[in-house]
């Protein structure tokens, strides 16, 4: 094995077990929570909390991120059997995209990494917020059969009921575990290859990429999907690719918490693979116009130069 | 699930848990993530844990619990294609059910022989979920070498330009130097490597920071930039804000005079001299002049938190 090879392979080992420890407590806190909500939540408890208008509770499942603020790995395995209990799939994945973006932590971020910033962290949240709704709503028109694996699909009330105690809710939390953590770690290990093998963001083929605004977002939603960032962190990396401008930025800032390698095995674990492939391009295609319309658009309003990350001695 | 997927299952979560207390407690984890989330690991690894062991003293889960039990007490672990394959009159007694759990009437409500969708937990088996998660960790448990190689590093940005910041930051002179940086008994700046690096980026603060004495501390690489004699080092810092996936290294060249010991690549060390800024391919970038240089202790994580 040559040098170049060994390099490669500590390197990926590295960051897969970085990706992997870090990801491993929260997915473990996300399916704690999601085994004692399938077990103690009473079935139809959305129908009394949730407003009766779809669109409604759509808009207001996609704010939640606010009030409960969870990242991208840890909020599966709750909305999975979230929906198992009730909660309808249109609000589930409103709250499921926007919530890694439109959340307090994720905005701070944002607003520190671009030099205080207040306009980059809003048409962050607002993008996030933006393009989760309208996803959500177009699901809600569809049948669930279109898009939820069968495992996860409702129970109906009239069926016989599970039993409600520590016991059947530590299992439901194991089970759920088992299932998130298997594709977690299959995401990772993907991950981990394509960052040491493929991806160099320090290559001149990304910084080409730059000169051109839709070119650049297209290259930087892809680089979010490889790198597999969290979304607290990603702002941090997003300002120093200092070639490009903020459309681009805001690309990579917004489609990696809803779409990255890892993000796509966790999905496979609620929804059917032709849905996982369908969210992708709506993501891609939504993220990539909006980000674009923001810098031709709405930034140079806001903002008479860019600004990059901090400096304080 | 049975018995023995959920012990096993219970025997996976146990390995997953001693795995981050394993981190946690051997300090490796300082390697991987930044310091604000190793108690979280340690929280997490002892869930885990109890979790596993929960589960691999008592196995029996919703299944198996009749006499008094008013659960539902046939197992909907291991059914593929949503069928029932048991049969409801046999399998379990319903006669001590009250109705709050078991409203239902078998002969009427629903159809066992057709499809049912209710839970079946259709997740993969104990054997090749243990298989798919410990072949990799396994794999890279032996690989790693706790770090990034040198082109690891150099693909964090070891040997980048610093972005260009802008007129939108807070006004900053030499007055704020003198208050905010501390020197040492040789009355140089210890100044943080990440200051140093954007300083190339900013006009005014190159200005300032022109030929003034400072110390940086950090670890020590090859510099690739600028270096055709050989005889430049580099010093660099790691900067994160979770795990080693959002790692960006800065760094600074180090030119020595004749005179000076240099040190050995990976050394953590303190350089001492005069902060000045170079010019190459249209690119400004940061200078150490080296006065001296010292060997210093490291840090509990080298990795430094954004900010």
């Amino acid at each position: 094995m040559t040098q170049e090879r060994q390099d490669q392979l500590a390197d990926g080992s590295y960051e897969f077990l970085a990706i992997f420890l870090e990801g491993l407590p929260f997915i473990f806190l996300g399916t704690l929570v999601s085994g004692f909500l399938g077990t103690y939540l009473p079935r139809g408890a959305f129908e009394k909390i949730l407003p009766k208008n779809n669109t409604l509770a759509v808009l207001i499942s996609g704010l939640l991120g606010a009030v409960f603020p969870v990242c991208e790995c840890a909020v599966v395995p709750v909305i999975r059997r979230l929906v198992k209990n009730g909660l309808p799939v249109s609000c589930a994945l409103a709250y499921m995209l926007a919530a890694p973006i439109f959340n307090p932590v994720t905005a701070i971020s944002t607003y520190k990494a671009f030099n205080n910033s207040p306009e980059i962290a809003i048409s962050r949240l607002a993008m996030g917020y933006m393009i989760a709704v309208f996803i959500a709503l177009i699901v809600a028109r569809k049948a669930h059969s279109f898009f939820l694996k069968t495992s996860v699909k409702t129970e109906n009330s009239d069926e016989h009921q599970h039993p409600r105690n520590l016991n059947a809710a530590l299992n439901n939390s194991l089970r759920d575990l088992m299932d998130v953590g298997l594709y977690f770690c299959i995401g990772v290990v993907l991950t981990a290859i394509l960052k040491t093998t493929v991806i160099d963001p320090t290559d001149d083929f990304w910084k080409e990429l730059a000169n051109n605004s839709i070119v650049g977002s297209i290259g930087m939603m892809f680089l979010a999907f490889v790198l597999s960032l969290c979304s607290t962190s990603d702002a941090f990396i997003a300002a120093n690719f200092h070639n490009f401008k903020y459309g681009p930025k805001l690309a990579f800032m917004v489609f990696g918490p809803m779409m990255d390698a890892k993000l796509i095995f966790l999905y496979s674990t609620v929804f059917k693979w032709k849905f996982i492939l369908f969210l992708f391009i709506a993501i891609f295609i939504l993220t990539g116009a909006l980000s674009i319309l923001f810098e031709t658009k709405i930034l140079p309003g806001w903002m008479s130069q860019q600004t990059e990350i901090p400096l304080a001695p | 699930m049975t018995s023995l997927d959920t012990r096993l299952f219970g025997f996976l979560a146990c390995l997953w848990g001693g795995l981050l207390i394993y981190f946690y407690h051997s300090t490796r984890i300082r390697d991987y993530l930044d310091i604000g989330f190793h108690h979280f690991i340690m929280i997490g690894g002892i869930g885990m844990l109890i979790l596993g062991i929960y589960s691999l003293i008592n196995p029996k889960s919703k299944s198996n619990r009749t006499g008094n039990s008013k659960s539902c007490c046939h197992d909907h672990g291991d059914h593929d294609d949503k069928q029932h394959s048991h049969d409801h009159n046999d399998c379990h007694d319903h006669g001590d059910h009250d109705d709050e759990q078991h409203s239902h009437d078998h002969n009427d409500c629903h159809d066992h022989g057709d499809h049912c969708d209710h839970d079946h937990e259709e997740g993969h088996g104990p054997f090749i979920t243990i298989f798919l998660t410990l072949t990799p960790l396994i794999l890279a448990m032996t690989y790693t070498q706790d770090k990034l190689s040198n082109g690891g590093m150099a693909k964090k940005g070891l040997y980048e330009k610093p972005a260009l910041t802008s007129a939108n930051l807070p006004p900053f002179t030499r007055q704020d130097l003198e208050k905010n940086v501390p020197k040492n008994e040789h009355g140089e700046f210890q100044l943080r490597m990440i200051s140093a690096y954007y300083a190339a980026g900013d006009l005014e603060i190159q200005g300032i920071f022109e030929g003034l004495p400072v110390e940086l501390e950090g670890r020590i690489a090859p510099e690739k930039i600028n270096n055709a004699s050989g005889d430049r080092l580099r010093i660099f810092r790691s900067i994160i804000t979770c795990c080693a996936a959002d790692l960006q290294i800065v760094g600074v060249s180090l030119e020595f005079p004749e005179e000076t010991n240099r040190p050995q690549v990976e050394d953590w060390v303190k350089a001492s001299g005069t902060l000045t800024f170079e010019t190459v391919d249209a690119d400004v970038l940061p200078l150490l002049q080296i006065r001296e240089v010292i060997p210093a202790e490291e840090p509990y994580s080298e990795f430094r938190r954004r900010q």
